[in-house]
């Protein structure tokens, strides 16, 4: 109901806006054109500059460019001193043909394209083009001179490895682009572009391998992305939300990173990147559920630690899952289970404290969220100020009281600390809301409820696709050769091929004697 | 979509009805049990439950309480009495971690067989604690003892029994499924160590006990105690005990000692394995019990060069003579004394050969008393320690 109620919206706001620009083509009178865009785009950093060009300065002509948006160098250098200073050719432009005279050897830029109508005028306008139109003439050039004020690139700020490349995706489309493309020099690397969202006409790129990405996947990715009819799309989660294949899961069936290795890595197993304008966190299509426990530095230091790295996430996951609500199943409903030295000093510690096990690890854990919310969203400068309230707060004050247990301290902060390791901060929070379900279902089950809980999320998981491909792919369905590089990663020499479950095409990725044999001399 | 969420609902529903074990209770509702002691009471039984005080045995601030505390009724049976505990204790009484339980001298002498049955029935109760007899006195008052070092006197009672079990044989740990199993296959008898109160039994109960260093009451395991299926028939020796324990397969390190010079020498038995093999030749059962044994040199108060060759093998022998001595000696006693099969030469006579046993069943204490025994024992001595000869040599040459 609902959701259909705001599509109708959107589409009715839309529709008025079509309307207005839609088929109407450029005057062949200069006034009359540049008039039209004074009245369609009444602003201050709309720069429209009429100028005559010819040697008898005879053909007038106009500029029209957002400044801000373009490289005003550029249009300085390559457009205007091209036009107005550099007399020889421009006798022509009197009694030939000056379009094509324009385009073949006056305009010493890059790319330029013809434009008809004023929606595509606009459009090119906006997104840094600068526009070219002529007396007499009902076309015009768009030039290529976008170039505005970027971030650089920097370190990635949420996925750091100690080894490996330490470049990240920018804000912006073409900069993320070229970072992939610098790393895969192939000609079958493919790059689809799009432009989404009524209003952004954000522009939205489709990277993949052709040959090694699955076709039927690749059409799916552009039928998804075609299909989207939104006024807006400010950040690649927009378009996440719009493409999965299941809403109602906590668990991403999408990945994103914005590291450009990783990105790399996973164009190179076939699987697809979608580049979104305007956010550095580029999306990865068919996710698995194992792909969030993977970071790209597994794969760049030795095989061995990175397995030893991979069971501590593993470990982590579990304890960052599990931790309060087994200490609440087992002191509330389990004792027998503990060593009894461990049950003495753990009912040493619950004695006074006024709450049950369940409502002290509750309290103690929506505490925690709240000081974690708080760290991230409170200004940089007073972040000491949170921790020294955290760790008082979380830590002596509460146990001192008599208000929580230490051990319940304890079991909060194993339960936080694990929850970082995660190299996927979105399957983090997935943990972080289960969590609270399974304290629920502790305290009112015991043991029995946690087991049943976790029954429930894997059947869960089972169920889950990602673009065809089943999430928990390779533990069920079982694939004995995917197996190398889940829990322990094979060294290089042993991943011979590509993950099938990804894409059955090309999967070879070496040839078997890439390993070192060297002779004892 | 609908579908899925009235299932996933219904689900849950079903799922609070199907928790059958609706026993939520919080660390500090509950009083967590170490011991328990069952003594006779005219006709009821006299129930003790030695009770943690977990504030003063793991908290940082100690008070000058006592670390346990034990409550006591009667009942004419044990659970009517650990019910009726609640009227004294302020908590309901959590047995899952009880360490020992403790049956005094005089309801062992009658029978331990109807305590058994609640106690392995309870789901409250494991399996893992052991099984003690009070000696001269009664299983109450055992547990009123407050010992030094280790705050629970039940975990003391509980370490020293594990401990001296592995380093100095005359003890045994029993089990509930290992006493059961004793005294109803009707191929062998019971037997529990047994527990002192040496000292002013009196003196136990206060903290002033375990305020100076030579506590005014100490617990003391002594020997064992043979049982006639259910029943206490008399208590074996420190000599008789380590004998039961050579025959048993149970001793894992100990010391024994033999004559040397008008002085002793000692070893370490560092391992110890017993065969019991029986048969049964025209009618009579017979059993072989064979020991080999392995030792070092634990102590030489003698001037004999125990570097030499020879001398080890003399002491080999002698040592073999007088473990065949010591199985001896408790076998006399179980025959003579208790008339009672601890030793389980039953089981041994059963397994080697069922079809006859059926027939010397009935008889079988008859039998055992006439039970013809062949005891071999292979002695060999490993090594002499961390120095060679004695200085004890030295000093007179």
């Amino acid at each position: 109901m609902f959701k259909k109620v705001g599509k109708r919206n959107i589409a009715k706001s839309n529709q008025s806006n079509r309307e207005s620009k839609e088929s109407i083509t450029l005057h062949s009178n200069l006034t009359a054109n540049l008039d039209r865009i004074k009245q369609d785009l009444p602003a201050e950093d709309v720069i429209i500059r009429e100028f005559k060009i010819g040697t008898k300065k005879k053909t007038k002509a106009g500029i029209i460019y957002v400044s801000g948006l373009v490289d005003k160098q550029m249009i300085q250098d390559y457009i205007l001193e091209s036009l107005m200073i550099e007399p020889t050719n421009l006798k022509q432009i009197d009694n030939s043909d000056a379009v094509a005279l324009l385009k073949d050897s006056l305009l010493t830029i890059g790319k330029i394209e013809d434009i008809f109508d004023f929606e595509d005028l606009y459009n090119e306008l906006l997104s840094g083009n600068s526009i070219i139109l002529l007396d007499g003439e009902p076309q015009g050039f768009s030039t290529s001179t976008r170039g505005w004020e970027d971030r650089g690139v920097t370190e990635p700020s949420t996925q750091n490895v100690i080894r490996g490349p330490k470049d990240s995706f920018t804000e912006t489309l073409l900069t993320n682009i070229t970072l992939i493309r610098r790393r895969i020099k192939d000609i079958n690397l493919r790059l689809e572009m799009k432009k989404i969202g009524r209003r952004t006409k954000t522009d939205v790129a489709i990277m993949y391998i052709n040959g090694v990405a699955d076709e039927k996947v690749v059409k799916e990715v552009q039928k998804r992305l075609d299909r989207i009819d939104i006024d807006a799309v400010l950040e690649s989660g927009y378009i996440e939300e719009l493409i999965q294949d299941e809403t109602y899961t906590p668990f991403p069936t999408i990945y994103n990173s914005e590291r450009p290795d990783v990105i790399a890595g996973n164009l190179l197993e076939g699987r697809i990147a979608i580049i979104v304008d305007g956010t550095p966190f580029v999306l990865v299509v068919p996710a698995l559920f194992i792909q969030f426990f993977q970071s790209s530095e597994d794969y760049y230091q030795r095989a061995d630690l990175a397995f030893l790295v991979r069971l501590i996430r593993y470990l982590a996951f579990f304890l960052s899952l599990v931790t309060p609500s087994a200490y609440i199943a087992v002191t509330t409903f389990h004792q027998e289970m503990l060593q009894t030295q461990l049950l003495i000093s753990l009912a040493e510690q619950r004695e006074g404290v006024p709450f049950p096990a369940f409502l002290e690890a509750l309290l103690m854990e929506i505490t925690f969220e709240i000081l974690r919310e708080a760290g991230l969203r409170m200004p940089k400068a007073i972040g000491p100020a949170i921790s020294i309230v955290g760790a008082l707060v979380l830590g002596q004050a509460a146990v001192e009281a008599g208000i929580v247990s230490a051990s319940m301290v304890i079991v909060v902060s194993l339960t936080a600390i694990s929850s970082f390791v995660m190299p996927a901060y979105n399957l983090a929070i997935t943990f972080r809301m289960l969590r609270f379900v399974l304290m629920g279902l502790a305290a009112s089950f015991g043991l029995f409820g946690i087991i049943l809980g976790l029954i429930t999320m894997v059947l869960h998981l089972c169920s889950l696709r990602s673009f065809g491909v089943p999430y928990l792919t390779p533990f069920a369905p079982f694939e004995a050769k995917e197996q190398k590089d889940v829990i322990f990663r094979m060294p290089l020499w042993g991943m011979t091929s590509r993950p099938r479950s990804i894409s059955k095409k090309n999967v070879k990725r070496q040839q078997p004697v890439s390993k070192a044999k060297p002779k004892p001399r | 979509m609908k579908r899925k969420f009235k299932l996933l609902i219904l689900l849950f529903i079903t799922l609070s009805l199907l928790s059958g074990c609706w026993s939520r209770k919080e660390l500090d509702e509950m009083a967590i049990a170490t011991a328990l002691g069952i003594d006779k009471s005219g006709e009821d039984y006299l129930v003790t439950v030695q009770i943690l005080n977990p504030g003063e045995i793991a908290s940082q601030a100690n008070t000058d309480r006592t670390e346990v505390t034990t409550y006591e009724t009667t009942g004419k049976t044990i659970f009517e009495a650990l019910r009726k505990l609640t009227t004294k204790s302020p908590r309901k009484i959590y047995f899952a971690h009880t360490r020992v339980i403790i049956f005094g001298e005089e309801l062992a002498k009658d029978s331990i067989k109807k305590p058994l049955d609640l106690i392995s029935r309870d789901h409250d109760f494991r399996t893992d604690f052991f099984i003690l007899v009070a000696k001269d006195t009664e299983a109450s008052n055992v547990l009123k003892v407050l010992t030094a070092i280790n705050k629970i006197p039940a975990n003391k009672i509980f370490s020293s029994l594990q401990t001296s079990e592995n380093e100095w044989a005359p003890t045994k740990a029993v089990t509930i499924d290992e006493l059961i199993v004793n005294f109803t296959n009707g191929r062998s008898s019971p037997v529990l160590t047994s527990i002192i109160i040496e000292g002013n039994s009196q003196a136990g109960n206060k903290n002033s006990n375990v305020h100076q260093i030579d506590a005014l009451a100490k617990l003391k395991l002594t020997g064992l105690a043979g049982f006639k299926k259910d029943k206490l028939v008399g208590w074996l020796n420190q000599e008789e005990s380590k004998g039961f324990n050579y025959i048993t397969d149970n001793v894992e390190s100990t010391v024994g000692y033999v004559p040397c010079e008008d002085e002793i020498i000692a070893v370490e038995v560092i391992n110890s394995s017993t065969d019991v093999t029986g048969k049964v030749q025209k009618g009579a059962p017979k059993i072989n019990i064979q020991v080999k044994s392995e030792a070092n040199i634990g102590e030489v108060q003698c001037k004999k060069d125990v570097t030499k060759q020879e001398i080890i093998k003399e002491l080999e022998e002698a040592f073999a003579d007088k473990t065949k001595a010591i199985i001896e000696n408790s076998i006399k006693k179980a025959k003579d004394d208790l008339e009672s099969d601890i030793f389980g030469f039953g089981e041994a006579i059963y397994r080697a050969n069922p079809q006859a046993w059926k027939e010397i069943k009935q008889d079988w204490e008859q039998y055992f008393i006439d039970l013809e025994i062949e005891i071999k024992v292979n002695f060999k001595i490993r090594s002499t320690g961390t120095i060679m000869e004695s200085f004890q040599r030295e000093k007179d040459e």
